[in-house]
């Protein structure tokens, strides 16, 4: 048993977090669409909705270059230095409060910006 | 992939190597889980966290992308509705981490939860108010 994990547990996350950064992303674009789709100037609204939208993008791109550093400095998920297991969390706590906090903050932003315009 | 799975009798370490980690013991005191189950809960975590996301991509469709001819307050109900919903997961989801770890940690059995219920049935209200936006609107 040279740490692989049979259920392919770590790598299972990995692929949860890849999932989650590539649905942060696309609901961002999908924000982020609106104003280019009638081939007009874009006008400031333009702008403050590219500003709100880096917000997710921003917490994606930091999520996956922890987690993607992590899953290289623990040997692909077979082992954490700390414990010899796998790593357990993948991802650090800051990041699970990031990407959380992100989600919070995107939402409200698109309301907000429904309501005053 | 016979052998090794987590058993559903709360933590145990398969590791003969690793006597520290994973292995309950009887004097209560407190240990961190199996990974395996660590790595479960960050799952459903994250899990939780897209069900937030694909919400708030509802709310941006209904609020700023699909060209709906509802009335006004009709749109901004729906779309309110959902982001509510999505805001009440996001702070969900870390205390339910917490949470599950926690009892892990003590070995203690894992509650059962309201929210996915909540979200259930939120989203079957929203689906409702779409249909009447739809046609009654």
């Amino acid at each position: 048993m040279s740490g692989r994990d049979p259920g392919l547990q770590p790598e299972r996350t990995l692929l949860s977090w890849q999932r989650t950064v590539i649905v942060l992303v696309a609901v961002a674009l999908l924000y982020v669409r609106d104003p280019f789709q009638d081939g007009g100037e874009p006008g400031p609204g333009a702008l403050v909705r590219v500003a709100v939208a880096l917000v997710p993008i921003g917490a994606a791109a930091a999520a996956m270059v922890h987690v993607r550093r992590r899953w290289r400095a623990t040997g692909h998920g077979a082992h954490d230095d700390a414990t010899g297991q796998a790593p357990a969390p993948l991802a650090r706590g800051w990041v699970r409060v990031l990407v959380g906090a992100a989600t919070a903050v995107f939402a409200v932003a698109v309301a907000v910006s429904a309501l005053t315009g | 992939m016979a052998g090794t799975r987590p058993s559903g009798g709360g933590r145990q370490g398969e590791d003969p190597g690793d006597p520290g980690r994973g292995h309950g013991d009887r004097a209560g005191r407190e240990s961190e889980p199996d990974y395996r189950f660590t790595l479960a809960n960050e799952r459903t975590f994250l899990a939780w966290i897209r069900t937030a996301l694909a919400l708030v991509a509802g709310a941006v469709a209904v609020l700023h992308l699909v060209p709906l001819d509802w009335s006004g307050p009709a749109r901004l109900t729906v779309g309110l509705a959902l982001t509510v919903l999505a805001v009440v997961i996001t702070a969900y989801a870390p205390m339910r981490w917490l949470q599950v770890q926690r009892l892990m940690r003590r070995g203690a059995p894992l509650p059962l939860s309201a929210l996915p219920v909540v979200t259930t049935v939120g989203v079957a209200l929203v689906c409702g108010a779409v249909l009447v936006g739809n046609f009654w609107g």
